[in-house]
This record gives C-alpha cells, structure tokens and sequence, in this order.
C-alpha cells in the first residue's frame, strides 16, 4: 500500500491535518447530507414515495430528489433500487438522466432513534417530461421539434446499446425534457445489461442470445414479438419503443393503447398488417403466436399517418416493423432519410420552452400516467437461479446477469388477459373492485412502483368508487379517449371526505408536465430480472 | 459505460487519515483486516457463491473500512453484510436467512474455520439460532448495509483483475506453459492479494494486479518471460508492478510472522472483544470508534511511532 508520507499536502503538520481532517462523528464520507441541499418543496407524491425538487448549497444547480421507500425491512435495501443506482452510476451521455449523488437524511434526534436513515437519489431537475408535455393542450410540436426529441432519444438508446444495456421500459413517460431543450432518457428500474452483439450501422439486430424475461415494456410500448412471448429478444424491443414514442409525438397521444395484451396485438396488426411468413417470420412458432389466427389486414400505417407525411411514415414503418431481426436499430435510425428532409431537425436551444409544471400535489399524477397500462412485472419466470447460465464464472461486471426465480411464476398460467385485468367491462358503470395483484410478501419493499395499484386499493374502498363517477363522467363528456383506463385513476384519489369535489377539480386540471422523476406505480420483485 | 475496467481508489489523503485516525495498532489492525477477510472467503464458500461474488464482497470491506474503524462493529456483522449487500447485487442474491446461517456455523466451537487438530465433530447444538438470535443478526447486518452503502456512496461496482489476467495470459501464449497450471498459480496470487492488508485492491487497478499475478506465476513456474518490458503493453510502469509484486510475495511471510506473533491466531474466531482484551494487555485504550475523547496529540504521536 503507499504510506502516506509525513508531510501532509497542505504542508501542515500532521497532527493539524487530523483534527483538521476528523471525521465528525457518525459521519458517512461517502453520501451527501440532506442538509447539502435547500428543499424547494415537492414534485409529486404518491405510493411511490416523493420527488422534491431542490437546489444544491454546494452548486446552487436545481436538482430533484427521490426517496427511496423502504418498506419492508426485512431483506434491507431494496435491491431493484441499488441495481438502478449501480447501472446509473456506470452510464454517461447527455441523453441519459445523470445520477449525481446520493443523499443521507438522518432522522433527528428527537424521533425515534432506530429509525433507519432514509436516502435519496439527486438527479438534475428536467422542467417536463414527454407524456406530461404532450397531454398539455397548449403544447404542439413542430415537425423540426419532434426531429430534435427523436435524434436525441436514438443517440441515447445507441448509446445504451452500444454498452449492452437494454432499457426495457421505453416510453414517453420516461423521457424527460428540459427548457434547454435537452431530452434524457429516465428510469432504468428494469434496466438490465444485454448479452449480445451490439447493434452496428448496416447490419440488423438479427436473433437473440439467450433468454431473459418477458415481462418488460408497459403495454402501450410493448413490441409484438414481446407479446407473443419471444423470450430470446434484443435491442429491438426498445427500438418499438422508441416507434411508439415518435407516433406519440407526431399524433399527440399514444398510438397503441391497448387494453389488454390479446388487444395490444389487435391494435397492432390493425396499425401495422396482420403477421405474414413475409412480414413477421417465425411469428407463428412463438409460443404466444400457436394458437393466434387474427383476421388477415394490411395495416392503416399509411393513411393514419397521411398528414404527417411520407418521411415520417417511412420512419416509422422502420421502427415498426414487425420482423424483429429486421427492424432498424439505433445507429441507422439516426442516419434515417427523415432527419436529413425538410424540415430539418432543430438545435435544441431553438426549441420552444414550455412553463414549468410542477405544483405539488397528487392532481398532476392523477391523469395520464395513471391510465397507463400494467406494470411490467419481471421475472424470469419459472426457472431457477442461474437458469439462463450466464453468470458463472467471473462475469462479475454483468450485475444484472441471469436473475430469475422465486416469484417468476406468477403470472405464468392463462391468457394475456390473466396476466393483467383490463378494464374495459368497466366502460360503462362504476368500477368494480381492482384486483389485488400485490404480492403477500417482501416485494413491495421496492422503492417504487411500476404502473400497478397500491396496496391500500381493495376491499373497503367504497366511497372511493363513488367519488369517481362523476369525473369519470365528465371525462366522457369531454370526448377523452381512454375512457376505458380511467377507472385506474381511483388509486391516486383522495380518500372519502372531500374527495368528490376535489376529485372533480383535479380531472379538469390539466397541467400535466412534471418532473423529473415520476413514479407510476410499480411493483417489481426483486428476482424479476 | 464508464468504467468496467477501473475501480475507484482510495485517495492519499483517505489513506492517510485511516492510518493518522485508527483506533488499532498497525499490527493489530492488520490482524483484524486479514481475519474478517478470511472469514468472509469461507462464508462465500458455505454460501455456494462464486469467487467472483465474494472477491468483490472483499474488496467492499476494504472499501468500507477505509472510511471507519474495525473496532466500531463486530467484524463477522460487517463480514456478513458486505457478502450479504454483494450478493443480492449478483446473480445469485442469498437471504439473510442463510447468511445467519453460515455466521452462526462459522462462529460456532464446530467451525471447520478453525482447526483444533481434530475433526469438528457435526453438532448442530454448537450452532443453532434461535429465533431471537436470529433477529437480532438480522438487524444488526441490515443496518449495517445501509451504512456501508452510505459510506461507499453506493459505489457497488467492482472490477475484479481475474478475467483480466486471463486476457493477458492469452495474448502471451500462457508463456509457453500449460494452460491451467499457469492460471491457476496467477488466480491464486489474485485471490491471495485479497487478503493482504495492504489492501491492494483499493490502491490499485485491476490491470496492475492481473499483471503482477502474472508476473508472480510465471517466475514460481520459471517461465519465460518477454525481454523487453512487456508490462507497458498492460499500462503497469514498472515501479507499480514491483511493488505489487513483492506486495503480493510477501502475503505469506506476514501470514506466518502473525501466528507467531498472536500465537492464538485463527484457532478461534477474532471477535471484537477478543482485540481489546489484547489492547489491555499492552496497556492501550480502544474506544468504537466513534470512542471517547481521549488526548488527540498523544493518540497521533502514537501513531506515528509504531510506524
């Protein structure tokens, strides 16, 4: 080991420099203290946990905090956490969310002493996020616009892949905005690393390597070789994301909001053509695929998308498609045809600012993300640890390698339907019950929550169901669509007391952007991987 | 991605106050260091994890312990913790079910850890927990994992030299060796440094020790080595590598001048307690860290003497 030597590097004494240098007292060198940074209150709230935006004393930059929720104790650290925070740690691009710090709030001494301290997680603060931004009405995207969020969301998914990471949860709601104009890619909570080659200018992605979990992607962005059950799947299911995401940006709400999986499927062979040998090969092998016969069509790609032009379409069409081991990958998409055309892409600092959004409180979770669809619960399922055999050895840097197990299985048995309820009886009338899905056990120790219902959802919530109608109502009325999904909003509602009046406020409150760091609702198991 | 190939190293002045600040003689602390490190390798084997998995439980106890005092916890809790923390980070996360488990055998008078010449007869009395003992293990490695992650800022990424040193192997031929017995000799010099405390692994990056491994090997094997300075190639100066080199030569030296010198060294397991009964024996005062106040200048005049 090197000694230090005698003399110190401020060229004071040693014993000096001790005092000097002495750690305060139950002091943890490594994290920041709260107390490094001046709250400016909260961003949102929820099951999750909360989000404050805060500026630094040490930087004065604006940044945003996210409590990590620890709720069950029992097996410590919520490891979905420590994995995101691991992988963040390692990554940096501008059009990724930067991890800047971790900060310590140690509970005062007059609370209970043997509470644990609670930590956070400091990332800089983005002014919107893209689902918040394009559920504002005031806001319409230019074309040069859309082209600029589009070549800075492909150079960080080229990025990602680049370094054999898939991101598994591409959607608007992730990405984040800011007034510069910087668009970041957000929430690597299911994040794992990739085993395989990367993608390459030119070539295409081809057949996967191995096997990881299927239960990835929130619905809406779930590719179609996902849904039928590819497990051997690769960079590509996030290259439909980001498909998804631009047809989202171009039509201002989602493209394929599909109410169940069985649906999702539908909505996609209705955008995209019925599945041919041609267009989809190997399709009907897949173990989603046996038994499916839809009606064969041709897919309205074309004349949904007419206004928007030939460029856009034929973009796409390539991000689209439905042939996994063909669609474009990241690096070709960047050099797409489309971004060389008039209009050409902006700079970011051409684009528009938006005010920021981000009054506190449950009303601004309360409409869009919301309504997204169920959680991508992971879980290799059904297999044993180590049952994808990559993580022998000294393969130490894949620390997201070959995790499976214990709770895989849930949701093996049955129809897409079963893996998830939809809510599409629900269309007309109060809704019934949401169905329980949570776990009995430790799971819920994750430090948020993907897209699912809370906990305290269920049996004695009646009033609750009472106090909807009428915002559900009135959003018919207003000609929303996504009626079907409403009846999730439930979850964030006040509960009973002036819930009605409120409830009807915030529906009509439709300043959606927030930031930086929002939470659905997600429940991930730790062994999901 | 960042960095898959470095680690982050303890700085000069960390060093510098872990030496300026310890609580421990220096070759009472280096018998705690080398004792937890052991311990942990045999609960890595008894959790059936792979050496990939507990080397980087190691290196994390060398990072944790750079930033505090041994003294301030029970070696096998922080022990436990790291392999604990390290594991569910892995592929194959084990429960603190287990964990205890092991703990509890490996502390136990049954402990194969610590021969008595004779085979450890299996008694499960020696070891059984009960539920409260449980528990109380349970909180205890919690809390401290939540302190460890504080105190390494959730720097939980290790790069380990193995997979390295078996690059670097191959882009020399194996020196002309057998395969496996030139491997093997190099990860067992990998593996050995691990427990040096010099905490080589916090000092320096995985490609210096893959390199001095290798180095180490090849002259045990009286292989024949490149003429000219072949590890530049490797980004090792040659001051780094001699000293990784002897470093690493010199591990089983001070392992057997520490059974001389503890003479009851490794015959049972190193407890707290056992390290300040050993301080009174000296006539030292040991606090926990967060100890007493105590005269600060004498605490680092004594310091700088028994260097």
């Amino acid at each position: 080991m090197d000694r230090p030597s005698e003399s110190t590097p401020d060229g004071t004494s040693p014993r000096t420099f001790a005092l000097n240098h002495s750690r305060p007292k139950s002091s943890f060198q490594g994290c920041s203290r709260i107390a490094d940074y001046e709250l400016q209150g909260k961003l949102g709230e929820g099951t999750f946990g909360e989000v404050h935006r805060a500026r630094s004393r040490k930087t004065g930059a604006l940044v945003a905090l996210k409590k990590i929720i620890m709720h069950h104790e029992k097996d410590g650290f919520p490891i979905t956490a420590l994995r995101e925070i691991k992988l963040l740690k390692l990554l940096s691009h501008p059009n990724i969310l930067r991890l800047e710090d971790m900060a310590v709030e140690h509970p005062t001494r007059q609370t209970d002493k043997r509470k644990k301290p609670i930590m956070y997680m400091v990332t800089p603060y983005m002014d919107h996020d893209l689902s918040g931004l394009l559920d504002n009405p005031s806001v319409h995207f230019k074309e040069a616009q859309i082209k600029c969020y589009m070549l800075q969301l492909l150079q960080g998914l080229r990025y990602l892949h680049d370094n054999h990471v898939l991101h598994r949860d591409m959607k608007a709601a992730n990405l984040l905005i800011n007034n510069k104009g910087i668009l970041q890619i957000a929430d690597f909570g299911l994040a794992r690393h990739y085993d395989g080659p990367t993608p390459r200018a030119g070539h295409v992605v081809g057949e996967g390597r191995r096997d990881y979990t299927g239960l990835v992607v929130t619905r809406w962005y779930r590719p179609p070789e996902l849904l039928l059950q590819l497990r051997r799947y690769t960079p590509a299911i996030d290259v439909w994301g980001v498909g998804c995401v631009f047809g989202e940006m171009l039509f201002g709400k989602p493209i394929l909001a599909g109410e169940s999986d069985a649906h999702q499927l539908e909505l996609i062979w209705d955008l995209m053509g019925s599945p041919t040998d041609e267009t989809m090969p190997g399709w009907k092998s897949l173990p989603g695929g046996e038994h499916l016969s839809p009606r064969s069509r041709p897919g309205n790609l074309q004349s949904r998308f007419r206004e928007y032009g030939s460029g856009a379409i034929a973009l796409l069409k390539d991000l689209l498609k439905l042939d996994w081991k063909t669609r474009i990958n990241a690096v070709d998409a960047l050099q797409h045809p489309y971004f060389k055309k008039e209009p050409l892409p902006m700079e970011p600092h051409q684009l528009p600012t938006y005010e920021e959004s981000h009054e506190l409180d449950r009303r601004k979770f309360h409409d869009r993300k919301a309504a997204l669809p169920p959680a991508p619960k992971g879980g290799t399922v059904g297999l044993g640890p180590d049952a994808n055999g990559a993580t022998a050895g000294f393969n130490s840097n894949d620390a997201y390698g070959g995790r499976s197990g214990a709770n895989g299985g849930r949701f093996r048995g049955g129809g897409p339907d079963e893996r998830r309820p939809a809510w599409r009886d629900r269309e007309r009338g109060p809704p019934s019950r949401p169905p329980q899905d949570r776990p009995p056990n430790w799971e819920d120790a994750d430090h948020r929550d993907r897209d699912r219902a809370p906990r305290n959802r269920g049996p004695g919530r009646g009033p609750d169901i009472d106090t909807y109608i009428p915002s559900y109502r009135q959003e018919e009325a207003g000609g929303r669509r996504r009626d079907d999904d409403r009846p999730r909003d439930d979850r964030r509602r006040p509960t009973s007391k002036d819930s009605g009046r409120r409830y009807d406020r915030e529906r009509r409150t439709r300043s959606r952007s927030r930031s930086p760091i929002h939470d659905r609702n997600r429940d991930r198991d730790m062994y999901r991987r | 991605m960042s960095s898959l190939l470095a680690n982050p190293l303890a700085t000069p002045s960390q060093l510098y106050r872990r030496a300026s600040s310890a609580t421990l003689p220096r070759d009472v602390d280096e018998a705690v260091y080398f004792a937890t490190q052991c311990l942990t390798q045999a609960a890595g084997r008894l959790l059936q994890l792979p050496q990939s998995v507990t080397a980087q439980a190691n290196v994390l106890l060398a990072r944790s312990w750079l930033g505090e005092s041994p003294m301030a916890h029970e070696f096998s809790d922080v022990s436990a913790a790291t392999i604990y923390l390290v594991s569910k980070l892995g592929p194959l996360p084990r429960s603190p079910r287990d964990v205890s488990n092991v703990y509890a055998y490996l502390s136990s008078a049954n402990s194969a850890l610590f021969p008595s010449g004779e085979l450890p007869k299996d008694d499960p009395r020696a070891y059984y927990q009960t539920e409260a003992d449980y528990y109380a293990f349970q909180q205890r490695m919690l809390g401290l994992e939540a302190r460890i992650l504080q105190s390494l800022s959730f720097d939980t990424q290790v790069s380990l030299p193995h997979p390295l040193a078996i690059t670097y192997l191959q882009t020399l031929d194996f020196l002309s060796q057998p395969r496996t017995t030139v491997s093997l000799r190099t990860i067992q010099y990998l593996n050995t440094a691990l427990l040096s405390p010099q905490m080589l692994y916090i000092t320096h990056q995985p490609n210096a020790l893959a390199t001095a491994a290798i180095y180490n090997a090849a002259r045990d094997l009286g292989a024949k080595m490149p003429e000219h300075e072949w590890w530049e190639v490797f980004d090792v100066d040659r001051e780094e590598l001699g000293f990784l080199v002897v470093a690493m030569r010199s591990v089983e030296g001070w392992m057997q001048k520490l059974k001389e010198d503890f003479p009851g060294f490794g015959n049972n397991m190193l407890k707290r307690s056992v390290v300040e009964d050993e301080l009174h024996r000296r006539g030292l005062q040991v606090g926990n860290g967060d100890n007493a106040p105590r005269d600060e200048e004498d605490e680092v005049m004594r310091m700088m003497d028994s260097r």
